[in-house]
């Protein structure tokens, strides 16, 4: 298991590696600069603040410059805040989108699986219907459509949360709700197919000619084997949910890096759009290694031993 | 009456989108205590949903079991609620499937599978259901059973698997056995061993057992009575003898002559031709009259009643009224290794 462990957290710096560089590359495919003012400036000017930035070095060496400061923690300073360094941004704005997602994570999954294994359980009847009726609409409509009609109703009409700000734990609940919709219509969706599968299978009819009891079926034999499929789900759907959401953030004012993705890139901003993608990038790797690792905790036929499956 | 188990004219009727399939017209049959009965017939003839029924086990919807009685020890169990029929299965009434690949929970250790039932049953600890499990697995001739308890089911071979089945379906001593084509799934040496193995067993243990195959091989290796299914009916039925050797249904002669034989001085396999009725929509007479070569008019206008050859064989088919043509069956039928 300690190999294994190894090896894997090996393949993710390569994976690290790879996402870096691919990465820095496109990036540099980017049309503009990263100077707002670029068409009011000079030639001239235009070298001399390339200049200072060191952006008129070759491209290999500005790579080679920039693995070397990331190795030691610093990502640069961003163009967009006056040369703040990013490692700093990020330290104070990722926690915020982390906490955020994984408290929208946490609600969605385990009210998503439950809704799932009603619906799979009442499968064609009016639970089933109503379910997945919910379901499709928390897929289909953008959170920050549930994100308004959540502020209008509980933050303007009954004044029970702030409408927006990220103080206390009273202001996390309204952007939460907001994030966990897609998540918790996701995964009941998937849910209740793999229990609509599982509830199929032959050792379900083993099962109840034990004379089990339905929930003993249920809880006993059903639920682990249909919740095999649905991490693989959730582990990708929680690197992009806790990497901050642009919109939910937005809307609440949440000090998240949700918006960044996008306006690093807008801007130029080079070391911001390296380091979200490295934030990102990262937290995938990580949710994936957890999924993996996971699978061998549920299903005992992949578990494996010794860096070799059995 | 000793009759452990009787079904008195059963239907069952799966509603599915747009069709009604009467999946078993109207089945009688009984099962002595220890005895072995298998009903033979191929795919979708019933066999299998009259094995659910017994259990209680037909999804409802789309099953239903729309008339006729399941009177187990003089118990109606068509009129069980699922909560009386959880008492029943496992404890009383147990099954074996067809295909040990998937019938075990792939995500649970075997011992834990066998041991659900004893806990739920007789009460036991956890540790005498484990001690019980053991011993069971060391019954069903599972090699290290204190090992291979704490196993999961893909560390197990397919007749391994299969021996599991019969554990977790034996653990409670239960009065009867339904098998659902336990061989099936397994090749030639297996089968072979399963069922030496099931004919072990129910001598130390005085289980009956209903043996659902289409295999007459099988049934010439267990049965002692055989009834013959065909389009949700029961066409024929008597003891193995009569059946074998004295079948009075062209259907039954069609299956016995379909049989490969050692000695055949042909190589060529016969097969019945034709395929099974739709039973969305049922045939109003014999279901087998269009395959059936010796068909005659009536056979497809009137469903035949039951003839009594002797005590023991009844056969549902016009060829014995007194005013048809007499038939002599094919000399195909012949069993092998005579």
């Amino acid at each position: 298991m300690v190999r294994y462990i190894l090896k894997r957290v090996g393949y993710m710096l390569v994976t690290f590696y790879v996402v870096i560089t691919l990465t820095f590359l496109s990036m540099k495919l980017l049309p503009g600069t990263p100077f707002k003012t670029a068409n009011r400036l000079t030639p001239q000017q235009l070298n001399q603040l390339r200049h200072y930035y060191g952006l008129d070095q070759p491209i290999p060496v500005q790579y080679v410059h920039y693995l070397w400061n990331f190795i030691h923690g610093d990502l640069g300073g961003s163009f967009q805040y006056g040369m703040q360094p990013v490692t700093q941004f990020l330290l104070q704005r990722f926690p915020v989108s982390l906490e955020l997602g994984v408290e929208a994570m946490i609600a969605g999954t385990i009210l998503g699986i439950l809704l799932g294994i009603v619906a799979g359980i009442y499968r064609a009847r009016f639970l089933d219907w109503g379910t997945m009726t919910f379901s499709v609409i928390g897929i289909s409509i953008p959170s920050f459509i549930f994100a308004g009609i959540l502020q209008y109703a509980f933050a303007v009409n009954v004044q029970l949360f702030p409408v927006a700000g990220w103080s206390g734990p009273m202001s996390h609940v309204l952007p939460a709700t907001s994030l966990a919709i897609g998540v918790l219509a996701l995964v009941a969706r998937f849910m209740r197919t793999e229990m609509v599968e599982v509830l199929n299978q032959d050792y379900i009819v083993t099962a109840q000619a034990k004379g089990l009891t339905t929930s003993a079926v249920v809880f006993r034999h059903a639920i682990r084997n249909a919740l095999i499929p649905i991490i693989t789900v959730i582990g990708p759907l929680t690197a992009a949910v806790v990497t901050g959401s642009l919109v939910v953030e937005n809307i609440f004012a949440i000090p998240g890096i949700g918006s960044q993705f996008v306006d690093s890139i807008v801007t130029n901003d080079y070391p911001m759009i390296m380091g979200t993608t490295e934030v990102y990038a990262g937290m995938f790797i990580i949710t994936i290694f957890i999924v993996d690792i996971l699978y061998g905790v549920i299903d005992p036929r992949i578990r494996v031993s010794g860096g070799q499956t059995s | 009456m000793d009759n452990l188990l009787e079904i008195k004219d059963l239907n069952v009727r799966f509603n599915l989108f747009g069709a009604k399939v009467q999946a078993v017209r109207g089945v009688s049959l009984h099962l002595k205590k220890g005895e072995t009965l298998a009903i033979v017939g191929e795919s979708g003839s019933g066999k299998s949903v009259t094995s659910k029924a017994i259990m209680g086990l037909i999804p409802n919807p789309p099953g239903e079991i729309t008339s006729g009685e399941i009177l187990f020890e003089g118990h109606d169990l068509v009129h069980y609620s699922n909560k009386q029929m959880q008492k029943i299965r496992g404890k009383e009434i147990s099954m074996i499937f067809q295909d040990p690949m998937t019938a075990l929970n792939p995500t649970m250790k075997v011992g834990k599978q066998i041991m659900e039932g004893l806990i739920k049953h007789q009460k036991m600890s956890r540790q005498d259901a484990k001690k019980r499990a053991i011993e069971l697995l060391r019954l069903v001739g599972i090699p290290k059973p204190e090992v291979r308890v704490n196993e999961y089911p893909h560390q197990f071979s397919g007749g391994m698997r299969q021996r599991v089945v019969i554990a977790i379906a034996l653990a409670c001593n239960p009065k009867i056995l339904i098998a659902d084509e336990p061989t099936t799934a397994l090749d030639v040496t297996i089968q072979a061993q399963i069922l030496d193995l099931m004919r072990e067993l129910q001598k130390k243990t005085g289980t009956a057992i209903i043996l659902i195959t289409h295999d007459l091989g099988v049934v010439a290796n267990l049965a002692q009575r055989v009834g013959v299914m065909y389009g949700g009916k029961l066409v024929e039925t008597g003891t193995l003898e009569e059946i074998f050797y004295r079948p009075k249904h062209p259907y039954t002669w069609g299956l016995l002559s379909s049989m490969p034989k050692l000695h055949a001085k042909t190589d060529k396999l016969l097969a019945i031709p034709g395929s099974p009725p739709d039973l969305s929509d049922p045939p109003k007479g014999c279901p087998f009259a269009p395959r059936c070569p010796y068909a005659m008019k009536v056979c497809t206008e009137q469903m035949p009643e039951y003839t009594y050859l002797s005590d023991t064989q009844r056969t549902a088919c016009w060829l014995l009224d007194k005013r048809a043509p007499k038939v002599e069956p094919p000399e195909t039928i012949g069993v092998g290794g005579e």
